[in-house]
């Protein structure tokens, strides 16, 4: 039993990362006015990319640098449309999400011939922190770099002079305007602060989990990133914490089929799908729950047009 | 007529005609810029991967628009999601659960039609169910507050995984392994004498949508509503409704489209969900395309259709996967997400000639 929730908790920390990174960023990018759909894109592209660069370098670290990147190319392009472009936000997060599953799938099959998955690259090794008699507690690295950038990027939004620009810019961009703050090119760091974690998130779903690039391995954390957005009220604490929260649920979603089959020795394969529903349904339940309470940023989604 | 009210008369007619030039041209650089773009951001990603652009494009265009029959057949399901898309978004919604609506409506349909032995009914049963899972999604967004780009993504997963466990678990065909229970031959969907039926089934839909949209009072309540809920206030109707009904019109446009697809095409539905996954989503890039009018649904649908038949050609004679069209369909979607730059660029050029 022990063994079990040890177990749960290290599964929790791992699915946490890429949530609570994408979520923190994302609402750094909502707090100044600008909604990036794309994020599930940005996880989907990141995490090839950095198949890629782990497969050839055999260095994860150099893996997680390379996804970084791509998450702010992607938020460059979404902030150029979306800032200065006046695009639908909507819809260029919506089209880039289809170009980038287009765009690595293609590149899957062109690079490895195979229109599944990749060959393993190295991962980045997790603290090991051994408890009681057999289990160990593992702990990645990120998931303490996820928790400090939940707690920064509260700090820096709420305490900083900088972070009131950034929510001036969501709620009233005219106004902040008429105090001197540059709405353009406070949006676009926004967004690639956003993106940018959101890469890093996606590069860790390949060098510090799964280990292979697979074609359904954002399968819509991306989404459920968003959705936590919305769940967190637009702050980081929360935001950090719905993270976990919905990292417990992606976890047990993963570890009660296979413990079933442990303990029953039956074999599950139908039945494994119906499992793999749990973090969806229970986002949608959390989020009709909770959603009537929150107060999104008022300038949210909306093009800033200078007079 | 006196002769200030004529000359008046005649300004402002001369001016409706400039703008109504003015949109033409818009409409028509925004579409075919976006798909040369499309094309230009393809090749650059074919020669990247190292294959000869000009030689997937040349078999893309030549073998995707060669079956007439295949090629309506196959625009049949991408139509309804075309519509499930564009319908919403008139009223405001960005209904993205047009994949899921798909996999209930053919799901439903084939065990409508498993049971009853009657095409008619899984028609509708299907058609009724999409139509359901929209509205729902509709309701959340009214009544609880839920983004619809989130709940529809939800819904999407869940019903994919739910609907692959019926299949593979409950309602899998003991002869054949990974298929589902097949649609019995005597409530199949044939062509007749090589005219597609079903593609004539969406294409009777998509007139009575247009219909709905632009003949009726919800389809005119659905209008305002997309433009600005205040004003929907302000006329004495309840813009909530009109996105329910919005949803519910649209969800029942991609159940059809399932029906359809099962029916017509596929008889059975694999444990993969192969046969339907993605086409929910290739509705987005047909709903924007075709400028959120049943008619240009109805030829961005064609057009589509093509870009799949030729991208499973390009893949059999090349080896390029066919995910070639998601890469398409995605920059079609983002160039069309900036008409600013368009409207700008006819500006421009309209100005440009009346100084000339």
């Amino acid at each position: 039993m022990i063994e079990d929730i040890i177990n749960i908790i290290s599964n929790t920390l791992i699915s946490m990362v890429p949530l609570t990174l994408a979520s923190v960023g994302e609402v750094i990018t909502e707090k100044s006015g600008i909604v990036n759909i794309g994020l599930e894109g940005i996880f989907i592209l990141s995490a090839f990319t950095s198949t890629i660069v782990t497969f050839h370098t055999a260095d994860p670290y150099l893996g997680l640098i390379s996804g970084i990147i791509i998450g702010f190319l992607s938020g460059l392009l979404h902030g150029v449309i979306s800032i200065y472009l006046k695009g639908d936000q909507i819809i260029a997060g919506v089209g880039f999400n289809s170009l980038a599953y287009g765009v690595s799938l293609l590149s899957l099959v062109a690079i490895w011939r195979s229109h599944g998955s990749s060959p393993t690259v190295a991962k980045i090794p997790v603290i090991l922190i051994p408890i009681g008699g057999y289990t160990k507690l593992s702990i990645p690295p990120l998931s303490i770099i996820a928790i400090i950038v939940g707690i920064a990027a509260w700090w820096w939004l709420y305490k900083t002079p900088s972070g009131l620009k950034i929510r001036a810019c969501g709620e009233d961009p005219r106004s902040a305007e008429a105090m001197g703050v540059n709405v353009y090119s406070t949006r676009l760091y926004a967004t690639l602060i956003g993106s940018t974690l959101t890469g890093l998130g996606g590069a860790y779903l390949v060098v510090g989990w799964i280990g292979q690039f697979t074609k359904f391995i954002s399968a819509g954390r991306g989404f459920i990133a968003l959705a936590n957005v919305a769940f967190s009220n637009w702050n980081p604490l929360y935001a950090l914490m719905g993270g976990v929260f919905f990292g417990f649920f992606d976890a047990i979603s993963i570890y009660i089929p296979i413990k079933l089959q442990q303990t029953t020795g039956q074999v599950f394969t139908a039945e494994a799908s119906l499992f793999r529903i749990i973090p969806y349904l229970t986002t949608l339940i959390v989020v009709g729950i909770i959603m009537k309470k929150v107060r999104m940023p008022r300038a949210l989604g909306k093009p800033y047009i200078k007079e | 007529m006196s002769k200030g009210s004529l000359s008046k008369l005649i300004e402002t007619l001369s001016e409706r005609l400039l703008t109504e030039r003015r949109e033409y041209l818009a409409t028509l650089i925004e579409t075919s810029s976006s798909l040369i773009l499309a094309l230009l951001a393809g090749g650059i990603v074919l020669a990247v991967l190292g294959y000869d652009p000009l030689n997937v494009y040349n078999i893309l265009f030549r073998y995707g628009f060669g079956n007439i029959t295949y090629l309506l057949d196959k625009s049949t399901p991408l139509m309804m999601t075309g519509l499930a898309f564009a319908i919403p978004l008139i009223a405001g919604l960005f209904n993205i659960g047009g994949e899921s609506q798909l996999y209930i409506g053919a799901f439903i349909a084939l065990l409508a039609a498993y049971y009853t032995h009657s095409h008619v009914i899984g028609i509708l049963a299907g058609t009724i169910a999409g139509g359901l899972l929209g509205a729902f999604i509709g309701i959340l967004r009214v009544y609880r507050g839920i983004n619809e780009v989130i709940s529809s993504i939800m819904v999407n997963w869940i019903f994919f995984y739910l609907i692959i466990y019926l299949i593979s678990g409950v309602y899998y065909n003991p002869e054949r392994p990974h298929e589902s229970i097949p649609i019995p031959k005597d409530a199949r969907i044939y062509p007749i004498s090589n005219i597609s039926v079903i593609f004539a089934i969406a294409v009777l839909a998509s007139i009575l949508y247009y219909i709905i949209l632009f003949h009726t009072d919800i389809g005119y309540k659905m209008r305002v509503t997309g433009l600005s809920t205040a004003s929907a206030k302000y006329a004495g109707f309840n813009p909530d409704l009109s996105m329910i009904y919005s949803m519910l019109l649209g969800g029942a446009a991609a159940g059809l489209g399932g029906a359809l697809l099962v029916l017509g095409m596929t008889y059975s539905i694999d444990d993969m969900l192969s046969a339907v996954y993605g086409l929910g989503f290739t509705g987005i890039g047909i709903g924007l395309l075709g400028r959120l009018h049943p008619i240009g649904i109805i030829l961005a649908s064609i057009f589509f259709s093509g870009l799949l038949i030729g991208g499973q050609w390009v893949e059999l004679k090349t080896g390029a996967p066919p995910e070639l069209a998601d890469t398409l369909i995605g920059v079609i979607v983002i160039a069309l997400a900036i008409p600013y730059v368009y409207k700008l660029l006819v500006s421009r050029l309209i100005q440009r000639r009346v100084i000339e």
